[in-house]
């Protein structure tokens, strides 16, 4: 815009407010907006410039120059300062009504998982050690010493019966003559035998880990996982075992649920006896009234349970007339059945992706 | 073990409640000694109920012919009232004024048939004649069954016979209770349980005074292995079919009739859990037995016709010349009574238990002689009861008439007296029972006791229970008689202080991995331990001595003499096969992509050269003959192949799971070929993973020879683990103080030979940058970056146009600082350009056209 020469310095003065007026309402940037700035009041400014007729007008018109050419200045600062507000409000209105659907995501990546038998494992490993339970593994090949001859199961008798055992040919390049012969343990219990003829009395532990038996049948698999506790002191009762197997029924079922005892026979304990708990599948605060897990029995039959043998104690070292203990055992596999509702052990073994994925936890 | 509650009934000398609907308020129902045994320690495995309602005694009056069927007749049959035409095709109808067993129209047969009025070829038949298994009291279904003619027309069968109607318990018995495995032993637990007086089998006819002490009829060799051995000489047999009862009676507990002498053996059996064993004495040579030991290789035929070659450790009955049974398991062919046996020679006996359970299985004959004799059965009182039984009921049953015996002894057990302070039951227990209930429960199962010392009852066991031996076994009976409900849940409290026993490391890092990898998107799968022998050798290597932790030789395999199936011949030696398993088991079934992940344990047989760390403690020496047992981590990922040469993406992401699962641990693996190529693997797409310079594990792509053996050449797999034996303890972290000066990068583009690793080339980079010395303080180095944690980051590994081929251009991005200022350009870039040529001079002795892109 150039200036109109013939034009009185207020007439230029007048003329350029109008021009940045006219090009005010165009301005739709910040970076527009810094151009007008520039274009009138930059150091080439078009109202810059008039400053320069300061000069050419007689000294008594200059005071009302002065002024006029202050009040231009100001009403082009005073447009650009709320032209840049509304812009910014423009701006902030138009994010805000943005819109975007978060109902529409994308599927979350599909969590890794832990095998319902790690899972159950772990849980109960947890529990016992709340309740003052060490963690005791041991080795699966183990010697025939350690999984019968120590835990009262004598060569020939038929209590070897109650479990059909894998036995482990010693290596040809190291035969070994009279080397202690050899067996895929059939349950835990040799790691109660180390673990006493390691460390003495009183001992506290729990011995969960794998198992082998010969046996291959829809209930049955070859390889399987147990939980064993052993728990040797002095004054050691058959009631305090109750206790305990009450407690950890609280703390792995759910409260209130109460456990029984039946006699029965297994050769590392006397007095022996399995023990159920009142079904937590079908239990309403009091009673158990019956399911298909139970066989509408109200009980769950979990294990194997009784006072520790004193011919066990004596063979893993300890004198049985100064202490007494107990111990226990059952199947974690069957454990995570019943808490899962895993519905055929196979599932338990074969990896299937389907069956897997389910099992996400914490 | 089937239990018959009519025969229990007899022995509680009291009806038992046998048929359903069972009154539960009633303690003697079939249900609720059911109850009742299994609170006794003798578990109830089911009930079944018996009962023939309808079924009645006929009279036969008159057989014709059916006109157009030669094989059927029409009998008129008298029920007690009127006559029936019924038409029956037995050939064993008997003649005119014969019994039978018939079931008339409306009557229901146990297995669910209502008979009903109908026709058979013309001629209407009201009814059936029955046989035993029709009637479910025996297993002869030969014909019809046939009854005694003085039996009284339209009575009621089951009034006639004892144990027609009937409720048979099963029970498991456990290993020490031989005397549960008769009813006699069932009987005297429920008895003391139901507060009723048990009644002893009766002996109507005892062995008879005429009879002589014969010594000669058995000659005692193997004392130590017969203790006692009671022969009877029998005369006047007359061998045939057993009478109903007898028949019904075993065929409820499980028994086929034979003939009248075995019937009666085997009733005995059943009765008092004493097996014996009738000889035919004429086909004795001597017409004696001599009980000794076989000599290896002798031969036997047994009853059932198998021929068996002895070993010096069986038992056997000889006659003069040769081995007539093998004791307690089985009798011989050679003098078995059969038809026309008329002298008998009765074994009643009591031989050493873990002999009898050697031979049993050496030769896999389970008898429930052997059953029995294996536990071990009553040597006195109960043994000579169960001889006088049988011989009356052989006397009874038979005619045979005893006329000689002999008892051979040698040292018979002598149960030791206990000693119990009646206080002790209550301590081990932890509930009070007062000492007059101690002792009525223990008298009560026929233990005698001297109560004079208040505080040290002497206590002796009955010789039918063997598993009485120490005072718990007391408690423990005293435990299942008084019951269990009232026990109190009260812990004990011991003025003794507990240890805290040191936790498994290796079990605590297992655990610690699995959580890494299942971090991942990986999903933890546990396979059986067990593999087939040619999947274990796929691992095997003759390298001597092992190059890696996973090396192992053929005779390292871990295997059971035993294995149920030829693909479980050996322990794992390895993880691969059973997550493959895995994977072919999925891929069979669905097309998705698969990612497994297992920890856990492989069996090896330590070399004799490597003995690792030398066991210590008390169990050291068994220790020292065990395999070893190291955990592994191992990862798998498979997905069907995208149809062009893969580029070797999963196994890049195994290695990637395997390296961020050592991450999380606080492990830092780096990534160079391993010690030695894993055969099992692609030969070029395989990697170490090395902790400093032990190598902790390998991941890789399958073999392509492994994958076709497997049916798998459509898939890409992707397979990684790690040794946990190799990895070091988990550091504890050391704190480093926080950069605060900014870094710089520069990036590197290098073409390369594709044989070149970018291992190799961060190795060079990273030794070029250290011999760079400079004599500034504080001078830029290579260091990490914020963001990854690494000094050099590889960007991209670029094969494709623009790059030749067999080459490829690897990006890279080199990162500079100072410790304690901010770095210049100038300076950097000249650090930079020193790296580059430090590196390039490396690289070229390896690839001479390696450089700069
Ligand atoms: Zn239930």
């Amino acid at each position: 815009m150039a200036a109109d020469a013939t034009a009185s310095p207020q007439e230029q003065l007048d003329a350029a407010l109008l021009a940045f007026e006219s090009a005010l309402p165009q301005v739709s940037s910040e970076t527009q907006l810094y151009d007008l700035q520039v274009q009138f009041l930059g150091k080439n400014g078009a109202v810059t410039k008039l400053r320069s007729l300061m000069g050419k007008v007689p000294p008594a018109q200059r005071k009302e120059l002065g002024q006029a050419f202050n009040r231009v200045k100001q009403a082009i600062d005073e447009g650009l300062a709320g032209r840049k507000l509304a812009l910014a409000q423009a701006a902030r209105e138009l994010d805000l009504s943005r819109h975007v659907d978060l109902t529409f995501v994308p599927d979350p990546p599909r969590p890794g998982t832990l095998h319902p038998i790690t899972q159950t494992r772990r849980e109960l490993e947890q529990v016992f050690r709340r309740l003052g339970f060490d963690v005791v593994d041991g080795p699966h090949v183990e010697a025939e010493l350690y999984s019968f001859d120590k835990l009262n199961i004598q060569p020939d008798h038929p209590a070897r019966d109650m479990q059909d055992t894998f036995f482990i040919a010693r290596p040809e390049h190291d035969p070994r003559e009279g080397a202690p012969s050899l067996v895929l343990r059939p349950h835990t219990s040799p790691v109660q035998a180390r673990t006493m003829l390691r460390y003495g009395a009183p001992v506290r532990i729990i011995a969960p880990g794998t198992t082998f038996r010969r046996d291959d049948d829809p209930t049955h698999s070859p390889m399987f996982h147990q939980i064993e506790g052993l728990y040797v002191d002095r004054n050691v009762t058959m009631a305090d075992l109750k206790a305990t197997l009450y407690r950890f029924v609280g703390a792995f079922f759910g409260e209130g649920l109460a456990v029984r005892f039946r006699p029965s026979y297994f050769p590392f304990v006397e007095p022996g006896a399995e023990f159920d708990m009142q079904c937590a599948f079908c239990f309403d605060g009091q009673v158990s009234h019956g399911c298909g897990l139970c066989k509408q029995s109200g009980w769950i039959e979990l294990g194997g349970s009784g006072m520790v043998h004193p011919a066990v104690l004596e063979q893993c070292g300890i004198d049985p007339t100064v202490y007494t203990g107990w111990a226990f055992g059952f199947g974690i596999d069957r454990m995570a059945m019943l808490r899962h509702g895993i519905s055929h052990l196979r599932h338990n073994f074969e990896g299937d992706l389907r069956v897997l994925e389910q099992f996400t936890s914490p | 073990m089937l239990l018959s509650c009519t025969w229990l009934s007899e022995l509680l000398g009291r009806p038992l409640d046998v048929s359903p609907p069972f009154r539960a308020d009633d303690p003697f129902s079939a249900v609720n000694i059911a109850a009742r045994l299994t609170n006794l320690g003798l578990e109830v495995e089911g009930i079944e109920y018996f009962e023939l309602p309808k079924i009645i005694v006929g009279r036969v009056d008159e057989v014709t012919p059916h006109p157009d069927a030669s094989k059927l007749n029409i009998v008129q049959l008298f029920d007690g009232a009127r006559t029936i035409q019924v038409v029956c095709g037995a050939s064993n109808l008997p003649p005119v004024g014969g019994k039978v067993a018939f079931a008339p129209v409306g009557a229901v047969l146990p297995d669910g048939l209502e008979l009903s009025e109908r026709e058979l070829r013309g001629v209407v038949s009201n009814g059936m004649i029955c046989s035993e298994t029709e009637l479910r009291i025996g297993s002869d279904g030969e014909g019809i069954l046939v009854l005694p003619r003085e039996w009284e027309p339209g009575a009621l069968l089951q009034d006639l016979v004892p144990g027609i109607r009937d409720a048979v318990i099963e029970i498991s018995v456990t290993p020490n209770r031989p005397d549960a495995l008769g009813h006699l032993g069932v009987a005297r637990d429920l008895a003391l349980a139901l507060g009723c007086e048990l009644t002893l089998p009766a002996v109507p006819v005892p062995v008879p005074d005429t009879a002589k002490a014969m010594p000669e009829l058995v000659t005692l060799e193997a004392g130590d292995r017969c203790p006692r051995y009671l022969g009877y000489a029998l005369e006047d047999c007359s061998v045939g079919a057993s009478p109903l009862w007898l028949r019904v009676r075993l065929h409820r507990v499980g028994l086929r009739a034979r003939n009248n002498v075995v019937d009666v053996t085997n009733l005995v059996l059943f009765e008092t859990g004493q097996p014996m064993h009738a000889f035919d004495r004429q086909r004795l040579d001597g017409e004696r037995v001599v009980v000794r030991t076989a000599t290896a290789g002798e031969p036997i035929t047994t009853l059932d016709g198998i021929k068996l070659e002895l070993s010096d450790d069986d038992l056997v009955i000889a006659d003069a010349k040769a081995p007539q049974a093998l004791a307690g398991v089985m009798g011989g062919e050679g003098s078995m009574v059969g038809e026309g046996t008329t002298r008998l020679l009765l074994e009643v006996a009591f031989f050493e238990p873990r002999a009898i359970r050697r031979s049993a299985r050496r030769y896999a004959l389970r008898t429930d002689s052997s059953h029995r004799f294996e536990r071990q059965v009553d040597f006195a009182g109960q043994l000579e009861l169960a001889a006088a039984r049988a011989v009356s009921l052989l006397h009874q049953i038979s005619g045979a008439r005893c006329v000689a015996y002999c008892d051979a002894q040698a040292k018979l057990p002598v149960p030791a007296p206990i000693t119990l302070d009646p206080d002790h039951v209550g301590r081990l227990l932890g509930m009070d029972i007062a000492a007059d209930e101690i002792a009525r429960i223990l008298q009560g199962l026929g233990v005698t006791l001297d109560q004079s010392n208040a505080q040290a009852w002497r206590c002796e066991p009955p010789s039918f229970r063997p598993d009485l031996g120490r005072n718990v076994d007391l408690i423990e009976e005293v435990m299942r008689h008084h019951g269990l409900d009232e026990l109190p849940a009260r812990h004990s409290s011991s003025p003794e202080e507990l240890m805290v026993l040191p936790e498994d490391p290796v079990r605590r890092l297992a655990d610690a991995l699995t959580d890494g990898l299942r971090a991942n998107d990986l999903h933890e799968h546990v396979s059986l331990a067990f593999t087939a022998e040619d999947q274990a050798m796929l691992f095997a290597s003759e390298a001597e001595p092992p190059r890696s932790p996973d090396d192992f030789q053929p005779t390292q395999l871990v295997r059971p003499v035993n294995p149920m199936r030829l693909q479980q011949g050996c322990m794992r030696p390895h993880l691969l096969p059973g997550l493959l398993d895995a994977v072919a088991y999925n891929l069979g079934r669905h097309t998705r992509a698969l990612g497994l992940f297992e920890v856990g344990r492989v069996y090896l047989w330590p070399l004799t050269s490597d003995q690792a760390a030398e066991p210590t403690g008390p169990t050291a020496e068994i220790d020292r003959c065990l395999p070893t047992e190291p955990y592994r981590a191992a990862a798998i990922r498979a997905q069907r192949a995208s149809g062009s040469a893969p580029a070797g993406e999963l196994a890049r992401a195994v290695t990637r799971d395997l390296s961020a699962a050592l991450a999380r641990v606080g492990l830092h693996a780096q990534l160079r070929a391993p010690a030695q190529p894993r055969t099992w693997l692609h030969p070029g797409v395989q990697v170490g993973l090395w902790i400093g310079d032990r190598q902790v594990g390998v991941a890789g792509e399958l073999h392509p020879d492994l994958l076709a053996a497997r049916d798998l050449s459509e898939h890409e797999l992707g397979y990684g683990e790690l040794w946990l034996e190799a990895l070091p303890p988990l550091p504890t972290v050391q704190f480093a103080d926080v950069a605060r000066f900014p870094g710089t990068t520069r990036d590197l583009s290098l073409d390369l030979d594709q044989r070149i690793s970018s291992a190799a080339v961060l190795a060079a980079l990273t030794s070029a940058a250290a011999d760079s010395g400079s004599s500034t303080d504080d001078p830029p180095r290579l260091a990490n970056a914020d963001e990854p944690r690494r000094p050099i980051e590889l960007i991209e590994d670029y094969r494709g146009a623009g790059v030749e081929a067999g080459r490829h251009a690897l990006l890279l991005r080199l990162n500079y600082r100072a410790g304690q200022r901010s770095v210049t350009d100038a300076e950097v870039q000249a650090l930079h350009d020193k790296v580059v040529a430090g590196a390039l001079e490396q690289l070229t002795r390896v690839d001479p056209a390696a450089r700069v892109r």
